[in-house]
């Protein structure tokens, strides 16, 4: 039997079916186009040196009998203790090329937008505002976990196996926790951080020089309000030592500051607050222009 | 078409002084400027913290200025902004897209280079003054009627706006052919200059900052925390820290002049 | 008439795709139109002509002068640039007169002719708003304003009619008009064809890179002998004017309009069949209320050329 179909509009008789992860595609764009940036993939490479250092001691470590004619006192030298992993997480320039990378992957992400005015673009989409939060901040918590969490649990894992045997696991069990928490609270702290920046201004320049000048300011300021009224407390000002403070206590280490390490996650706290505050005024899909 | 309204073209240094007019009271405008001005005041705000909260000697407040403020503003400020402006004077165009508007009017290409050059530096200039005339006078105020003060500020005014005019220019050469001036500009800010001012003997003079701090004030050593800023200082003589300076920021321009006007600069599509 | 621009073997690559191929044309005063699809080579082209960018191969001259790096030639040029980019923080005015001062004027002159120009292009009552508050429409009126501000021989507009209302577009059209009368050379790109019909007949057709046609559109049209001329002739009595002309050798094909009262012919011998018409009209007493010819336009012409 033969039919004659009509070639007009027909209604679509098909299921609309919503995306799980409508922020998946923010997330996915926002990482691509990082990669994209040669400047990024070198800084990128370049985060992996202090996990290879590290994985070098303790190699080290574990071989000790074939380094002692280049160690003195070497028992007591390399010895791989969960102060190590502190020592590494907090460790300044680690921290540091943490920051550089944001600057390249992070300081567009909503600067750009603002720019270019594709807000309405995104939420004339079936996507809510803390979709597109979210997607943005995927990206920053996709580097940062990279560069941390990553190395980190493939240090205790190269420990493990070069040890030969779960001696240290089952010293330091809450190791591998301590490790994935700070990891987080670096990632979330950072990417609130990030985004607070980049959501301030369209200009993606001013905000890498923005991104970097914070933190390092912030650092420098600490330093010389400390020495100027002599109070451990300026350290507060300081985002690189309140993320040291919240390192310390997450690796059951002693503080390297005489500050109770609450006030370093109320301040860490505070910021993400903040920046939340912010980002929810900012991002809206009809710009008012006086 | 009428001839009468034929005019000749605009010379060099017309072209440098139209372009710095222009971009001087846009440079004032920007909210950028107003964020780079706040943040220069911080060192004033520590200035009047000190002298409100922390009971001293007047040798104290002057010991605070001379190597903690001093230190935010040679080894900080004088870095940051002209990392900012300088590499501004040609990628802000081309991301702006607002090139054209400068390249199709009859003015010589080095001379708008100069001119946003000469713009930006007195805009930092006005700003770092600002900010170190507050800070100076409000931790040195048990001294206003010393003429030496006023000479001493002059040359920690002189030092800092020679500075901003090496940097700017360093910085201005770098985003004249790198699409990622900031990196390399921070690297060498950030990295280079405060790592390789501690090296001994003639190495430190591979640096910009060897030259400022070789100009700045020999204050009686504290032996405090904080006499980094002439720590393992091996200075240079004034006069060479000057010509240097001058000569590293006209070199710098004049590279930077000829590559804006040879280059051809594409926008990203 | 002497070129007033002049292109010799134009070419220009952007990495491995050529964006202008081999292009030679000499364009003389009066308005040109420079035609195209997007991506065809337009801006490129533009973009050559006024020193933004720098030939691989060839050469551009203005007056006989070569372009690039040539700053004092742009005291006769005004370019009103595709892209819809502005310095954001300066009011209308505060552009203007800056623009206008580039060009050695003193600040009196300057702000005369800013006013002038804000007047021309109406938004003299907005001249103190920042740019950055200003609507579309108005950013393209104010980016015309300062290409014209400075009275410049020669006008280079790429895509001017962008962002325009119908209203604005027709004062644009007229304005741009008014400047050929004044003896000026004005080139004017889009890709809108009725953009450009409406302001010239003079058009160089380009696409992929490559010249397709340069000159009158009637006069291409004639030169297009693959595609035969279509002849409307609207009467009252259609069919019998088509029996009268089915025995022409020079007809190629008849069909009727969807009105039913229109004969459209197609033939290769536009002048010998207008001949024939006439004498077949008065033999048989036709009446005759319009004849027209539907590819005699730059949107047939173009699709002649581009699509064929």
């Amino acid at each position: 039997m033969a039919t004659i179909r009509e070639k007009g509009y027909y209604h679509w008789d098909g299921r609309l079916e919503e995306r799980r992860f409508p922020w998946w595609p923010i997330t996915r764009t926002g990482i691509q186009l990082a990669f994209k940036k040669k400047g990024f993939r070198f800084l990128f490479a370049g985060q992996f040196l202090p996990p290879v250092i590290f994985m070098a001691v303790i190699y080290a470590s574990e071989n000790l009998e074939n380094f002692k004619f280049m160690v003195r006192g070497s028992d007591r030298i390399i010895s791989i203790t969960p102060g190590s992993f502190k020592f590494f997480f907090t460790f300044g320039p680690v921290v540091f090329l943490c920051v550089m990378m944001l600057v390249f992957a992070g300081a567009g992400l909503i600067a750009d937008d603002l720019k270019h005015n594709s807000l309405q673009v995104y939420f004339s989409r079936p996507l809510r505002k803390r979709d597109y939060l979210l997607g943005k901040m995927a990206v920053v918590l996709f580097f940062v976990l990279i560069v941390t969490l990553v190395p980190g649990l493939l240090l205790v894992l190269s420990k493990l196996v070069l040890s030969g045997s779960l001696r240290f696991f089952l010293e330091y069990p809450w190791l591998v926790l301590s490790i994935l928490g700070y990891s987080v609270v670096l990632a979330v702290v950072f990417a609130f951080y990030t985004l607070l920046l980049s959501a301030l201004n369209k200009n993606s320049r001013f905000v890498m020089i923005m991104i970097f000048l914070t933190y390092i300011f912030s650092d420098i300021l600490s330093a010389l309000l400390r020495e100027t009224f002599r109070t451990p407390y300026m350290i507060l000002v300081s985002i690189r030592a309140n993320l040291e403070q919240v390192g310390a206590f997450l690796f059951a280490q002693k503080s390297a500051y005489p500050v109770p390490v609450g006030w370093s996650f109320v301040v860490l706290a505070a910021l993400c607050a903040l920046s939340a505050v912010v980002l929810n005024t900012k991002i809206r899909s009809v710009e008012v222009v006086k | 078409m009428d001839e009468k309204n034929h005019r000749p073209a605009v010379s060099f240094w017309a072209s440098a002084r139209e372009v710095f007019g222009f971009f001087f009271f846009l440079g004032r405008r920007t909210g950028k400027t107003r964020v780079f001005f706040l943040l220069g005041m911080i060192p004033a705000a520590m200035g009047v913290l000190v002298r409100i909260l922390v009971a001293g000697r007047a040798e104290d407040y002057a010991a605070v200025f001379n190597e903690i403020l001093m230190l935010v503003y040679v080894t900080f400020y004088i870095v940051i902004l002209p990392l900012f402006y300088g590499t501004s004077i040609v990628a802000e165009e081309l991301e702006g897209r607002t090139l054209p508007y400068l390249t199709s009017r009859p003015l010589s290409k080095p001379g708008i280079f100069l001119g946003k050059y000469a713009a930006y530096t007195s805009l930092m200039f006005l700003m770092v003054t600002a900010s170190l005339a507050l800070s100076y006078f409000i931790m040195n105020g048990h001294r206003l009627g010393d003429p030496e003060l006023y000479l001493t500020f002059l040359r920690y005014v002189g030092v800092l706006g020679l500075g901003l005019l090496a940097y700017t220019a360093l910085f201005a050469f770098l985003g004249t052919f790198l699409r990622r001036a900031i990196l390399i500009g921070l690297m060498f800010g950030f990295g280079w200059e405060n790592v390789i001012q501690y090296f001994p003997g003639s190495t430190q003079r591979f640096s910009l900052v060897h030259y400022l701090k070789s100009l700045l004030p020999r204050q009686a050593a504290s032996g405090g925390k904080f006499a980094l800023l002439l720590f393992r200082l091996e200075p240079s003589p004034p006069a060479a820290a000057v010509v240097s300076l001058a000569l590293i920021a006209a070199v710098f321009v004049a590279l930077a002049c000829w590559i804006f006007r040879t280059k051809e600069y594409l926008f990203e599509e | 008439m002497t070129a007033v621009i002049a292109a010799k073997s134009l070419s220009k690559w952007y990495g491995n795709v050529l964006g202008l191929n081999d292009v030679s044309l000499e364009i003389e005063a009066g308005i040109t139109g420079l035609l195209g699809p997007n991506g065809a080579g337009k801006s490129t082209f533009m973009k050559l002509i006024t020193g933004q960018m720098r030939p691989n191969i060839g050469e551009v001259t203005i007056g006989g002068r070569s372009v690039w790096n040539n700053f004092p030639l742009f005291s006769s040029i005004g370019f009103c640039p595709e892209q819809d980019a502005f310095y954001e923080d300066v009011t209308g005015w505060e552009f203007l007169t800056g623009m206008i001062r580039f060009h050695g004027f003193p600040p009196e002159e300057a702000a005369e002719r800013a006013s002038r120009a804000l007047a021309t292009v109406e938004l003299l009552g907005d001249k103190d708003r920042r740019i950055r508050s200003y609507s579309r429409g108005m950013r393209q009126r104010i980016k015309f304003a300062q290409a014209i501000a400075h009275d410049p021989g020669i006008i280079i507009l790429d895509e001017p009619f962008n962002g325009l209302d119908p209203l604005g577009k027709r004062k644009l059209i007229r304005l741009v008009k008014d400047f050929r009368s004044q003896g000026r050379t004005i080139l004017v790109s889009s890709h809108v064809l009725p953009e450009i019909e409406a302001v010239t007949s003079k058009i160089i057709m380009i696409h992929h890179g490559k010249i397709l046609a340069e000159g009158d559109i009637h006069k291409i049209r004639d030169l297009i002998e693959t595609y035969p001329h279509m002849i409307s002739v609207r009467s009252n009595a259609p069919r019998a004017l088509a029996a009268a002309f089915v025995g022409d050798a020079s007809i190629l094909k008849m069909s009727f309009g969807p009105d039913g009262r229109s004969l459209v012919v197609e033939t290769h011998a536009r002048d010998a069949f207008f001949g024939r018409l006439q004498s077949v009209v008065v033999e048989g007493g036709f009446e005759v209320e319009e004849i027209t010819s539907p590819d005699d336009n730059l949107q047939a012409v173009f699709d002649y050329l581009v699509g064929g």
